[in-house]
């Protein structure tokens, strides 16, 4: 007799309602971290501007109480003896969220860069990474022209390209003078340049990533689509990269979580995206670890976001006997 | 290619009942073909003409070239030297369009190849869409028309990984039939299959027989190849080494080696 037959529990039972508990946690947890971006957002672009509320980058509430909070208890450590260390703790935590308090609307602020950064990176990538890889698997002669850029952008770190890029001449001034950069919302010229480089960058990585996919769709499927009187190229289009895509999610997923993260590279050409913001704050407060925390928290939000929406897409365009499969938890 | 014959319903093919009052001139000529890979010279020179309603088994053991050969014929391979000719076209001038010639070459594969990631029925739209230009719904009727021809109209929203394996050979045919192509290929259409899923795709066939569909067959069976061929051809290492109706290769055949052939496949 098993644990939880004395006990009298069904563990397919448990398994259900703990991932039951394990979702509803996962939406209130998002629901709370979206909400908390966009009410930021939305305030500081539009309630703000019309001089509503606490102005545009001011805190919603009031890190005081938390920050007396913290200093009461850090006061009674010393008296409790044995509970001390909770007690030291907890007073952690609370310093911990009126420094939040303080640091949100600059946080939620980098967030939206990033945000911005990212997806308009890996969309514009995307789009040179697909032909690239087509090159590669498919390009007879001129296949060594998309396997020189690949390496030749994959062979080369990426903080250098973005510096190569923020130093080209001309291009900065090039930028600067279309009229409406660095104006009302549009961003300044750096967030450009940090586009174009996380583009290039980031559609190599894709093109190999694509090109694993492509090569794993079988010969004959072309084959095919050449015998029913498609050219190469319509075949391409119709028959093979449709497969390629839907067997590419998973890999891209993941360079798209790369991109997310490795977007803190702007903030050295001066993107105030998070990263950037966050060093700000903390080297002129020395709050370090908290600050880097609250950081890593933001990140950790914006990739499962990512995850989870690009996992909604693999589900909805899955076609039998391509993308995911159900029931691979045998037994 | 103008005098060709247009069936648009796909169940009725009358073309075929007048073939013969066409004349004598043949519908597939195929002269002096040469293909190597590499020092490997597979085609050592084949000569052959099929007739326009004739269906030509092409027979022998392995790497005999019979698979090449159908290959060149919709120049899936390119010849090295030689010619072939659809009615007055030449498939092999370098200025015919192959995608052009393709369409009127209906191709069937061994390993089937039905598009992944597209129901049934849209593996046949496809190409009614983009090649010929059909609007998506004559495209869609089409095509049902075609499934039902192959007795498959009540699995037009399967995709192929819910089809078993005969039944995917049947929608494979019914996509090149959906082209109505002036010839079709088969190449080793039933090798892939288990035996008794093999028997609904040499039915299919046989009806495209009985319909007087031009069919040139790379295949091992010896049934099919008994009722339906009118003309075998026997090759081995890449030369024709006989050829004639069944009955002659089977039971009298002239060549020491055609009579080894088909011997072992007996014992098989």
């Amino acid at each position: 007799m098993s644990v939880a037959d004395a006990l009298g529990i069904d563990p397919s039972r448990l398994r259900e309602s703990t991932d039951d508990l394990g979702r509803i946690a996962m939406v209130v947890a998002g629901i709370a971290f979206w909400g908390w971006l966009l009410t930021r957002w939305l305030y500081d672009w539009a309630f703000a501007r019309l001089g509503i509320g606490p102005g545009e980058g001011e805190n919603f509430l009031s890190p005081t109480p938390f920050e007396e909070a913290a200093a009461a208890l850090e006061g009674s450590v010393v008296a409790l003896g044995p509970v001390r260390i909770p007690v030291d703790w907890l007073a952690t935590l609370v310093d911990g969220a009126a420094l939040a308090i303080d640091v949100a609307p600059a946080l939620a602020t980098g967030a939206w860069y990033t945000i911005v950064l990212t997806a308009a990176s890996i969309a514009l990538g995307f789009c040179i990474a697909v032909p690239t890889a087509v090159l590669r698997v498919y390009g007879g002669p001129f296949r060594w022209v998309a396997l020189a850029y690949t390496e030749l952008i994959r062979g080369t770190p990426l903080l250098a390209q973005l510096f190569v890029l923020y130093y080209t001449p001309y291009l900065a001034l090039w930028l600067n003078d279309v009229d409406i950069v660095g104006q009302g919302f549009v961003p300044d010229y750096a967030f450009w340049i940090a586009i174009l480089g996380f583009t290039i960058n980031g559609s190599a990585y894709q093109a190999e990533y694509i090109r694993g996919a492509l090569e794993s769709v079988d010969e004959g499927q072309l084959t095919a689509a050449r015998a029913i009187g498609l050219s190469k190229l319509e075949g391409i289009r119709h028959v093979v990269l449709p497969q390629t895509l839907r067997y590419a999610i998973p890999a891209w997923t993941n360079e798209l979580v790369y991109l997310i993260k490795y977007s803190s590279l702007a903030g050295f050409i001066t993107v105030p995206e998070l990263y950037y913001r966050a060093s700000r704050i903390a080297s002129s407060t020395f709050e370090y670890m908290p600050i880097f925390t609250l950081l890593a928290l933001v990140y950790l939000g914006i990739v499962l976001s990512a995850t989870n929406l690009m996992a909604r897409v693999e589900r909805h365009v899955a076609v039998p006997g391509i993308g995911r499969v159900e029931g691979r938890q045998q037994g | 290619m103008s005098d060709r014959p247009k069936t648009t319903d796909g169940t009725v093919r009358e073309r075929d009942a007048d073939a013969s009052a066409r004349g004598t001139e043949p519908l597939l000529r195929i002269e002096d073909v040469h293909k190597s890979y590499g020092d490997e010279e597979v085609l050592r020179g084949i000569d052959l003409e099929i007739d326009r309603g004739d269906v030509e088994v092409l027979v022998g053991p392995s790497g005999s070239g019979k698979s090449t050969l159908l290959r060149c014929l919709n120049r899936l391979t390119e010849v090295d030297s030689g010619h072939i000719y659809l009615g007055d076209t030449e498939v092999t001038a370098p200025d015919t369009d192959p995608n052009a010639v393709r369409q009127q070459i209906g191709m069937v594969f061994q390993d089937i190849n039905l598009f992944a990631h597209l129901t049934a029925r849209k593996n046949i739209t496809l190409g009614l869409r983009k090649v010929r230009g059909l609007s998506a719904e004559e495209a869609r009727q089409r095509a049902d028309s075609e499934l039902e021809r192959v007795g498959l109209a009540d699995q037009a929203d399967s995709y192929p990984a819910q089809l078993s394996g005969g039944q995917k050979q049947r929608v494979g045919i019914a996509r090149a039939l959906a082209m109505d192509p002036e010839v079709m290929l088969f190449d080793e259409p039933t090798s892939a299959l288990d035996p008794e899923l093999s028997n609904e795709v040499l039915e299919v066939m046989q009806g495209l027989v009985a319909e007087g569909m031009t069919m040139v067959v790379v295949t091992h069976e010896m049934r099919f190849a008994r009722g339906g061929a009118d003309e075998i051809t026997f090759l081995a290492d890449g030369a024709i080494v006989e050829r004639g109706p069944p009955e002659k290769l089977f039971e009298n055949p002239e060549r020491e080696r055609t009579k080894r052939f088909f011997e072992s496949i007996r014992h098989e």
